[in-house]
């Protein structure tokens, strides 16, 4: 039987995955999309606990998530074509102008 | 009535509309964007101040925003600054595209999400108002699109401010779990009442505070500070440094004093931790600094961590001290900035080197940058000094004197880096002697902005009482 524990520990595996994505990938699509996972972790356990919960507000919060992460995604894009035009390359390693 | 409670928010929303239309009239007949835009701001400023008979009420809107002196005083600062900052960009403007309604419209989205940051009585809605502030400034800091600097500072920005949103909307579902709803009430009752906190709403906590920590620039989360800082335009910059640090500020101050606090000897401690990091980073980083964003950058990372020191007391003391702070932080740095911003073309750049005999060539540039430079590294009677006071005095009740040992020393390595800047204005001499013409507009606020760093650092009385209304 899959337990609130088992929907937890796959929503904090997928945030994990998507922490070190970020930390690892050097493609800028890639890491945008790895923040994706780190989103969609957050609204498997909000899913998870509205259904042990048997309150419906954690599941309203997530359409708000997608909303948002939808937003982010948008201008996360609309850079990333400003950044391939300009630096002719989307790895994130050869995009430092500025020190780190 | 509730409308009432909305109505500097629907005011904002109303001229986030206007000044996107009014970007869309013939060139022939468009309206002057800067004082459309300043009219807006005085708009809402009328609003916030016929809504002022309502803060003492503290009524709320569906248990979701709340109208109280807090929010209606922070919403002052944030106008204020919003109001600089229009009169910053209509300094910058010719390094801006051409259309300038949309900057002026994310002005005003973000001064929105900084709005209902300061009414939040919810979770969902701490995570909205933080991300539609953020949004905006991911846009506004990569504007400069012919830039390479610009559109990475605005990449950096994105991905870290994203990833940091990912730790709080984590953290936020984590406390969901915990308290089972996710209002304010109901999650400071879960704290207080539940018999064994569980380690799932430390680390909801943990992580919430974490995406704040990113706003306001604390160690760990303080990496994009310098390159965002240096790339974005300076405007951009003024608002990141001045409007989202304090909106962080302000967040951390709600959830710390208010659903956090049954569980204070948590954090208080990590908090304190923070702080030295924090303080040590910024400062020591500060010093190596030969670009004047770059080095106002470092030294915001600073001011983090004087801020952090206050909040890590978890006092009442400590909570009027971080308000009392960021008001003289407001009116410092934004003085500065706009120095910065009026000086920049005609001394060639940012570099520190560019700085060299400013007040030969403007008396009045290096005056203003003078005194805000000298509030910014505290020194008495200017308002950073009263800041950065109140700060010690409240952590030396808290009982933490190491502490405040650390942000003593602070304060003397932050003098010398300030100083170093005001020695190469003074004392060296310029490469070119031709004066600076300074705007009407932009000497206005500069005098405004002085008159606000000497009246917050001598007569502190009407202030203190001002924000003591708070609790």
């Amino acid at each position: 039987m899959i337990t609130l524990t088992h929907y937890l520990l796959a929503s904090a595996l997928l945030f994990a995955i998507g922490v070190v994505g970020v930390l690892t990938r050097r493609n800028v699509l890639m890491i945008l999309l790895c923040i994706e996972l780190m989103f969609n972790a957050a609204n498997l356990a909000f899913v998870a606990y509205a259904r042990a919960l048997g309150d419906t507000g954690g599941q309203i919060i997530v359409f708000f998530i997608i909303a948002v992460a939808a937003a982010e995604v948008t201008v996360g894009l609309a850079i990333t074509i400003l950044l391939s035009r300009q630096f002719k390359t989307l790895n994130a390693d050869e995009v430092s102008f500025l020190k780190w | 009535m509730p409308w009432g409670l909305l109505a500097p928010e629907l005011g904002l929303c109303l001229w986030i509309l206007v000044m996107l239309l009014a970007d869309l009239a013939p060139a022939t007949r468009k309206p002057q964007l800067s004082w459309l835009a300043l009219g807006g701001i005085g708009f809402t400023a009328v609003l916030l101040a016929w809504q002022q008979p309502l803060w003492a009420r503290g009524e709320s809107f569906q248990s979701m925003l709340a109208v109280t002196h807090f929010s209606g005083l922070y919403k002052c600062f944030f106008t204020a600054t919003a109001a600089v900052v229009v009169i910053m960009t209509r300094q910058f403007q010719r390094h801006l595209p051409a259309h300038l309604g949309a900057f002026y419209m994310l002005l005003f989205t973000a001064l929105l999400g900084t709005f209902v940051l300061a009414s939040m009585r919810d979770l969902l809605m701490l995570f909205l108002g933080l991300e539609l502030l953020t949004f905006s400034l991911y846009i506004m800091a990569a504007y400069l699109k012919a830039e390479a600097k610009s559109i990475e500072a605005g990449m950096k920005y994105l991905i870290l401010g994203s990833v940091s949103s990912g730790f709080l909307v984590y953290g936020i579902a984590l406390l969901y779990g915990f308290a089972g709803g996710t209002s304010f009430t109901q999650v400071q009752n879960a704290f207080t009442y539940a018999l064994t906190v569980p380690a799932t709403a430390y680390a909801g906590m943990v992580l919430v505070l974490a995406g704040l920590g990113f706003k306001i620039a604390a160690s760990p989360f303080n990496l994009w500070v310098p390159d965002v800082y240096e790339g974005a335009p300076t405007p951009v910059v003024a608002l990141l440094s001045v409007g989202s640090k304090m909106a962080g500020a302000m967040a951390l101050l709600q959830l710390l004093t208010g659903i956090f606090a049954p569980i204070a000897a948590f954090w208080m401690p990590l908090l304190a931790a923070l702080s030295v990091a924090t303080l040590l980073y910024g400062n020591l980083g500060a010093l190596a600094q030969t670009n004047i964003k770059r080095l106002l950058g470092y030294s915001s990372i600073g001011h983090a961590g004087y801020l952090l020191m206050g909040l890590s007391t978890g006092s009442v003391a400590g909570a009027e001290a971080v308000t009392y702070y960021l008001l003289a932080y407001l009116f410092s740095t934004l003085a500065v900035f706009l120095v910065v911003i009026a000086a920049s073309d005609a001394v060639g750049g940012d570099a520190l080197e560019d700085y060299r005999g400013l007040s030969q060539r403007s008396g009045f540039l290096a005056a203003v940058m003078f005194l805000g430079l000298l509030s910014l590294a505290g020194v008495p009677p200017l308002a950073g000094f009263v800041g950065k006071l109140l700060v010690l005095l409240a952590t030396v009740e808290s009982g933490r004197l190491w502490l405040v040992a650390v942000g003593a020393v602070n304060v003397a390595i932050a003098l010398y880096y300030y100083l170093l800047i005001v020695k190469r204005m003074y004392l060296d001499a310029p490469r070119q002697t031709q004066p600076i013409a300074v705007p009407a507009a932009t000497r206005v606020t500069l005098y405004v902005l002085v008159l606000g760093i000497l009246v917050v650092g001598i007569w502190q009385a009407p202030f203190l009482r001002w924000i003591s209304a708070i609790r």
